[in-house]
């Protein structure tokens, strides 16, 4: 167990460097020649800045973002608890894929559902099914059989222009998957590619291959006119170890679990309207099943999905706009043949949904944004002997919702409230307000937001349900409180604390069949404390964090539970610190050793004579990683690294009692990335890096 | 461990981490940079024009109290000339201190002045430019809004300069927002 005090001393440590004195100037007034600067034209005047030329952490704090608001804010006063990461900041860490990413947010963290694939955990909650919605440029990936997304060689990871995640509930602004968090991955676009983009990854574990991938991308802006089209191809695998089940069968992982990214985008837009598509078709094998040890070939799985989006943004006037927006899915996610007793599952799903949105700004310091969305939902189960629970092979179901919020800017604070309703055909509605108080004082900012949140039922939980009154929505209140503060122009330190409230969570269970159903079922959260510190300087930065959660008083649910340890909730660990430090010794080089670093976590791994499984600790997993960037043209980019250098062989644990053993992950792996862009306008070559 | 002691250890921690932060009181903000600002005031005195009669002899440029605007304003007193007048900075205490002035400069500090300064100069050729937001509604000409994203911009309030016999070009118009 990671001790408190030793968290404390570390973070003492860096903020108390003076490192103020170890940074540079950055003064208009130093580098401009006076005559020259006051003869700037009236144009140039509409670029100065309140407060100069930013620094890269200034850059990064006075971001805008509108995930959490629809109105762009800094992320200092965002109404929700934050998280942003850059293009820059993958390509120095060497990231294989976003399970990298995402693991160095507090309190993110991931383990192993079923059949192989690995899901999101968020503060302790596992958020796979449901609770967590991944957005790429806005476009909803959840799978909405189950409302699930898979992770591991999935998403081109060196295609993404920037990471904004809450790390808190957003379904007064997104609806019923985004309970306990959003992830929106904005992608290089035409202006951003400006050109051709084009790269790879290759990665040796101990015993064979675990990543290799080739991307490609394609875009520019030229006046109003923007298109990209972009792909990624490859095969890794989850790992190269062995997989043992509660019954001492094994298989080793080497060429049994491979992940297998197809993804392609295209996108067209002229002014303010704009064409995207998508098509996310991801490959896997596997023989872990359900838990128990798949007896011959490795099960192949597909999960396929195409997406499309029309939009337009229609700038009625200075203060009113108008967005329509209709998208289309379909999705055939988890479609294996049949295997060890499990049906053949092949079932289609499509969503079609239309959304109006209007953002009016009354004046400066107030705006609205309100809108409704409508969508329908239609299943098609094409296995010949697979039904509904309708007892055809066809289910539809709809859904209409309104939100609106409003946004009020004082010098004193901000204040923003909204709300969503929700109206499904089957399993009701749903109501969630949001309220939140932000500022920045100079130095200091703060934060104090609640909220409600909720998930929707998916198609598979509403057909599942096992109860005679039907699956409804789950319900939670979550509370936050954020303090930052600036320690000079290049640190900041930001400490929050959450409380998360779940009733009657929607709880996944094998009945004794081994079918699937959902009920709900007691109540379950965590509360915690998460805190952040981040330092840029010109040739080091450094950022390290640390999560904590408990879930005393929160947990209903046995199925989650650790039985020795109030606490503790399963598969993930209450401690969490992440570290990164970057050297630049020179403008063309980085070298990045970042670490993860795992308190003790709780897992079934072994069943006692009468077939009940047994609770294990694990101890503290460490999982250093050591990454080279060199540019030694401009453009192109040569990396080297190795991950898990001390060979901790990371395992995914499964965060509920379904008998599924922890799934190792991956070796020590060498890596190698290139990556090379080739601009069509040297003007903007900075823009795409 | 009891109940009662992990409370006592998690609230001892935030403390401590909040003990943390107080600890940096010297550490600064984001300082305001305020060469930006001084590049827009004159700016204001290129393309706001003064009767005939304040249109001869040195431009005086007040500027209430004390401000880290000062030493900016001085380096462009030292550096430029409007229309072939010299500038001459007057650092103002008293709202009677600006009698004579062209253009008065209320810097954040100083906002409260602003209502007693237009009494004060009403109906006289003086542009008053105030730092914070807000304060061309409240009887300032020209004042400053620093937008999301931290660029520079200005509020105008056209009725109130043209009270002031003063009257501001078409091109400055359309880089402020007029607020009447």
């Amino acid at each position: 167990m990671i001790k408190r005090p030793f968290i404390v001393i570390i973070l003492t440590v860096l903020v108390s460097i003076p490192w103020n004195m170890v940074s540079q100037t950055d003064s208009t007034t130093a580098k401009k020649d006076t005559i020259d600067f006051y003869d700037m034209s009236l144009e140039q005047l509409l670029k100065m800045r309140a407060h100069g030329v930013p620094n890269e952490l200034e850059k990064l704090i006075n971001s805008l973002i509108s995930v959490a608001s629809k109105k762009p804010l800094n992320t200092r006063e965002s109404p929700s608890i934050i998280s942003l990461i850059t293009a820059d900041d993958i390509q120095k860490s060497g990231a294989r894929d976003l399970i990298d990413v995402l693991r160095t947010i507090p309190g993110f963290d991931f383990g192993v559902d079923v059949e192989g694939v690995v899901g999101v955990g968020i503060r302790g909650n596992w958020a796979h099914e449901g609770k967590m919605l991944l957005l790429i440029d806005g476009l909803e990936m959840n799978e909405i059989l189950f409302a699930t997304t898979q992770f591991g060689n999935h998403y081109p990871i060196d295609l993404i222009k920037r990471i904004e995640v809450i790390r808190g509930p957003g379904s007064a602004i997104y609806g019923g998957f985004a309970e306990y968090g959003v992830i929106n991955i904005i992608t290089k676009q035409g202006e951003d590619l400006n050109g051709i983009s084009t790269g790879g990854i290759y990665g040796q574990g101990q015993n064979d291959y675990l990543n290799r991938n080739a991307y490609f991308a394609i875009g520019n802006k030229v006046n109003d006119f923007e298109y990209s089209f972009m792909g990624h191809m490859g095969d890794g695998q989850r790992s190269d170890q062995d997989y043992t089940d509660f019954y001492d069968s094994t298989y080793n992982m080497a060429r049994n679990s491979n992940l297998k990214p197809n993804y392609f985008s295209a996108s067209l837009k002229y002014k303010g309207l704009s064409y995207r598509w998508i098509g996310d078709f991801y490959n896997t094998s596997m023989k872990d099943g359900y838990g128990d040890v798949i007896p011959g070939l490795a099960i192949q799985e597909t999960y396929n999905s195409t997406f499309h989006e029309l939009k337009y943004v229609i700038d009625v006037n200075k203060k009113l706009s108008i967005t329509p927006r209709f998208t289309f899915k379909s999705q055939t996610p988890w479609s294996s043949k049949a295997y060890s007793g499990k049906e053949a599952y092949n079932r289609t799903a499509t969503r079609a949904l239309g959304n109006l949105t209007a953002s009016y700004n009354l004046n400066r310091y107030i705006n609205f944004v309100f809108g409704a969305e409508y969508y329908k939902d239609k299943a098609i189960d094409r296995v010949d002997s697979s039904y509904f629970s309708n007892g055809k092979q066809e289910e539809s179901y709809n859904n209409y919702a309104f939100f609106m919020q409003g946004l009020i800017k004082t010098r004193f604070v901000n204040f923003i409230v909204g709300a969503r309703y929700d109206k499904h055909n089957v399993y009701g509605d749903a109501f969630v307000p949001r309220v939140g108080l932000t500022k920045k004082y100079g130095a200091f900012h703060f934060k104090a937001l609640y909220s409600n949140s909720f998930r929707a039922p998916a198609i598979e939980n509403v057909n599942g349900s096992s109860d005679s009154l039907g699956i409804k929505p789950e319900l939670t209140k979550v509370a936050e409180l954020e303090i930052g503060y600036k320690l000079g122009r290049r640190s900041i330190l930001s400490v929050n604390l959450f409380d998360i409230t779940t009733t009657d969570p929607i709880v996944y269970k094998t009945d004794s069949s081994n079918a699937d159903i959902y009920v709900n079922e007691g109540g379950s959260g965590t509360s915690g404390i998460e805190a952040e510190y981040k330092l840029k300087l010109k040739k080091v930065n450094l950022g390290i964090n640390y999560a904590f959660y408990t879930a005393a008083g929160k947990n209903k649910i046995v199925d989650y539970e650790v039985a020795e340890d109030s606490k503790a909730l399963l598969a993930f660990a209450n401690h969490r610190i992440n570290f990164s430090a970057i050297w630049n010794p020179t403008k063309e080089l980085s070298v990045n050793l970042n670490a993860s670093i795992y308190g003790s976590r709780w897992a079934y791994t072994s069943v006692d004579s009468t077939n009940t499984s047994v609770l294990e600790k694990l101890p503290s997993t460490t999982l250093l990683n050591l990454f080279v960037n060199w540019e030694p043209v401009e453009g192109l980019n040569i990396g080297l690294g190795c991950y898990d250098i001390l060979n901790q062989k990371f395992n995914f644990i499964q965060p509920y009692n379904g008998y599924h053993p922890p799934l190792p992950g991956p070796s020590r792996e060498i890596i190698v990335k290139l990556q090379y862009n080739l601009h069509f306008k040297a003007k903007n070559r900075k823009v795409a890096k | 461990m009891n109940k009662q002691q992990n409370i006592v250890k998690y609230k001892a921690t935030v403390i401590a981490l909040l003990l943390l932060c107080g600890s940096f009181n010297s550490a600064k903000a984001q300082e305001t940079d305020y060469k930006a600002y001084t590049l827009f005031v004159y700016n204001f005195m290129k393309y706001v024009e003064w009767p005939e009669a304040q249109s001869k002899g040195d431009f005086i440029l007040a500027v209430m109290g004390d401000s880290p605007i000062n030493k900016e304003l001085q380096a462009l007193a030292n550096a430029k000339k409007i229309k072939g007048r010299n500038i001459i900075l007057r650092k103002c205490n008293t709202v009677e201190d600006t009698y004579g002035c062209h253009l008065v400069f209320v810097p954040n500090s100083k906002s409260a002045m602003v209502k007693a300064l237009r009494e004060q100069t009403k109906d006289k050729p003086v542009l008053i430019v105030g730092e914070r937001e807000g304060m061309a509604k409240k009887g300032a000409g020209l004042s400053f809004v620093t937008e999301e994203g931290d660029e520079l911009k200005f509020d105008i309030n056209k009725k109130e300069i043209e009270q002031h016999q003063l009257k501001i070009s078409s091109q400055l118009v359309s880089l402020g927002t007029l607020i009447n």
